[in-house]
């Protein structure tokens, strides 16, 4: 067996072995990095970790992350929940589905002011689940659609995903999370429309329509929204528009929220203080991942492996959606497992020299995985949307778990759509460009 | 007496790391307000070595909070008395790899010390002081998992278990 072959499946068994016992995935990361380093190369192992570790930990790119994250904990802890559901109620309550569409144009709101799939998921739950069980609606629909539309927080600028993958991937995190938009609107379009049929096709199991709002009143109840959408504009405006860099975006996102949730009157000294100590311990986590992922990216290319994968599937000529098709694939069986982060920075040290050499675009590549970490946040056995679900509904993993298969499929429909039609995420980037 | 002190370091190295994170939104702010008066205020360098802070003096507090994620599929399936065995070893594993890590890190600061290396903007910060501070945060958690592995191999359960759990007042992200 030649080393690279065997520093290979040293790689796979070493590391598969390190994180189904149960030791923390940075440290697994950093162990199979050092392994790799001391068996397969002469690199002096101790410095170069050292300074690989280093480098990866205070970049200028990867300061929005920690920003974001607080931003989606002071959000969490306001009234936001609340405003939303009474907002968006009298909107929806005419189409069918009724006020199911309350939990996906909730998470889509949510998800443009958070950067993650559990606190969009939670914040619009912790409101939601109650009212319509109340209200007699199909449970399997209420969790459902909130499992599924939980997961735009991924999508939907700001995204912590994107952070990682753009910082691991050397991309442009602006351009990242404007081609996450059109998808992300695409997806709510999807899960929708398949509420609104379903409820078409099930009238029976559908609980009786709201009274009728006129139009005043429900400018008047949607009038808390109003500095959530101002938010949104300015987060995401800013960086469509090319004011501000994402980290600067990120802190007009602290600021406005801090705004935000004192005004809502929902911000003490404690409050402020549980999402600040939170936000801490989140990205304290994810950058340490991130700089442990950098020590193993740089023990794979020492050793050589990633351009001889790129090289040997290149060799095999398969066309790119093959490999789409196998990468997919891979990481749907990865995303049973482990959660977005660690897919991310895996998927980055090791295949991106051969998504590259298939002549794949690295920002719609982004894109496409982001969805395939979606579609990991519903899937069993760990799914960290299944979970915030079983806590807020009390209900089994396999009832959510059930629930959720629909919009699972969604997904994937999504996945073939950016495939077949690369535009949809492509066209926006290309514009803020020029 | 140990255990009290020790509970202290992690809660207070992670109340530093809590006055770094504000430190990025304060110094792009700054960025920010200095562009709007038509001065440069180039803070790419102080938020990202404020950041760097913020997530090594957060590691030990982290690591006690249960928040550095990793996979229980397997431990939450198993009876005790198979699961300490695996716990321990899984502790001086990463007590090996963090402890060499830190000693690495300690000699990488010393070295940009003796060569006087130094920031590459405007403020030319000599790196080996913001180096100083990863260094002791790598070897605060260090202690952390080595304070854990003893704790186990002294017959305590894992004190990093409940904050695991999806608690809606704490979400992952």
């Amino acid at each position: 067996m030649d080393p690279i072959t065997l520093a290979s499946v040293v790689l796979a068994s070493l590391l598969l072995f390190l994180l189904a016992s149960g030791v923390w995935v940075a440290i697994s990361l950093l162990i199979v990095g050092m392994v790799l380093m001391g068996l397969f190369t002469t690199a002096p192992m101790g410095s170069l970790i050292a300074s690989t570790m280093w480098d990866a930990s205070w970049g200028w790119a990867l300061t929005s992350l920690p920003l974001f994250i607080w931003m989606g904990e002071i959000l969490f802890r306001s009234n936001l929940s609340s405003d939303m559901f009474q907002g968006l109620a009298p909107w929806v309550s005419r189409l069918p589905g009724r006020l199911l569409h309350v939990n996906v144009l909730g998470c889509g709101l949510m998800a443009a002011v958070a950067g993650s799939s559990a606190v969009t998921c939670a914040t619009v739950g912790r409101m939601s689940v109650p009212e319509l069980t109340r209200r007699n609606y199909p449970l399997n629909l209420t969790i459902g659609t909130l499992a599924g539309s939980g997961t735009l927080g991924l999508l939907i600028p700001p995204s912590i995903i994107m952070i990682v993958y753009g910082v691991t991937a050397e991309q442009s995190i602006g351009r990242l999370f404007i081609a996450g938009v059109l998808p992300g609107l695409v997806l709510i379009g999807l899960y929708m429309g398949y509420t609104a049929i379903w409820s078409l096709l099930n009238p029976d199991k559908m609980p009786p329509a709201e009274p009728k709002v006129g139009f005043v009143e429900k400018i008047i109840s949607s009038r808390r929204l109003i500095p959530v959408a101002l938010l949104i504009a300015a987060v995401i405006g800013s960086i469509y528009g090319g004011i501000a860099t994402p980290t600067e975006a990120a802190t007009i996102g602290v600021i406005g929220a801090l705004i935000l949730s004192a005004l809502s009157g929902g911000l003490s000294w404690a409050v402020f203080m549980q999402g600040l100590m939170s936000a801490v311990r989140v990205s304290c986590m994810i950058s340490f991942i991130i700089a442990c992922a950098a020590c193993l990216t740089i023990a794979v290319a020492f050793v050589d492996i990633p351009r001889t994968l790129a090289t040997w599937v290149d060799s095999l000529g398969l066309s790119s959606y093959a490999l789409l098709a196998v990468l997919a694939l891979f990481m749907l069986i990865l995303g049973c497992f482990l959660e977005g982060i660690s897919i991310i920075v895996l998927t980055s040290s090791v295949m991106l020299p051969m998504v590259q050499t298939a002549g794949i675009d690295l920002v719609w590549f982004g894109i496409f995985i982001v969805i395939m970490i979606e579609a990991a946040q519903i899937t069993p056995p760990v799914g960290f949307n299944l979970f915030v679900l079983q806590s807020i509904t009390g209900k089994d993993i396999l009832t959510i778990t059930m629930a959720a298969a629909p919009y699972f499929l969604l997904l994937i429909a999504l996945i073939v759509l950016i495939t077949v039609f690369p535009q949809i995420v492509l066209i926006l980037p290309e514009m803020m460009r020029n | 007496m140990l255990r009290v002190v020790l509970e202290r370091i992690y809660l207070y190295s992670g109340y530093v790391a809590a006055m770094f994170l504000v430190g990025i939104a304060v110094s792009i702010v700054a960025q920010i307000a200095g562009r709007m008066q038509g001065v440069t205020v180039d803070a790419t360098e102080v938020a990202g070595l404020c950041l760097a802070a913020s997530t090594f003096f957060g590691l030990a507090h982290t690591f006690r909070s249960g928040s550095h994620v990793r996979i229980r599929l397997l431990l939450d399936r198993l009876p005790w008395s198979s699961r300490r065995p695996i716990e321990i070893l899984n502790c001086i594993l990463a007590a090996g790899a963090v402890c060499y890590l830190a000693w690495n890190m300690i000699l990488f600061a010393f070295q940009s010390f003796e060569f006087n290396d130094v920031s590459p903007g405007l403020l030319a910060i000599p790196f080996w002081i913001p180096q100083a501070g990863v260094a002791a945060g790598i070897t605060l958690l260090a202690v952390a998992v080595i304070d854990e592995l003893v704790w186990i191999a002294w017959g305590g359960r894992p004190r990093t278990d409940d904050a695991d759990e999806i608690d809606l007042e704490n979400p992952p992200a």
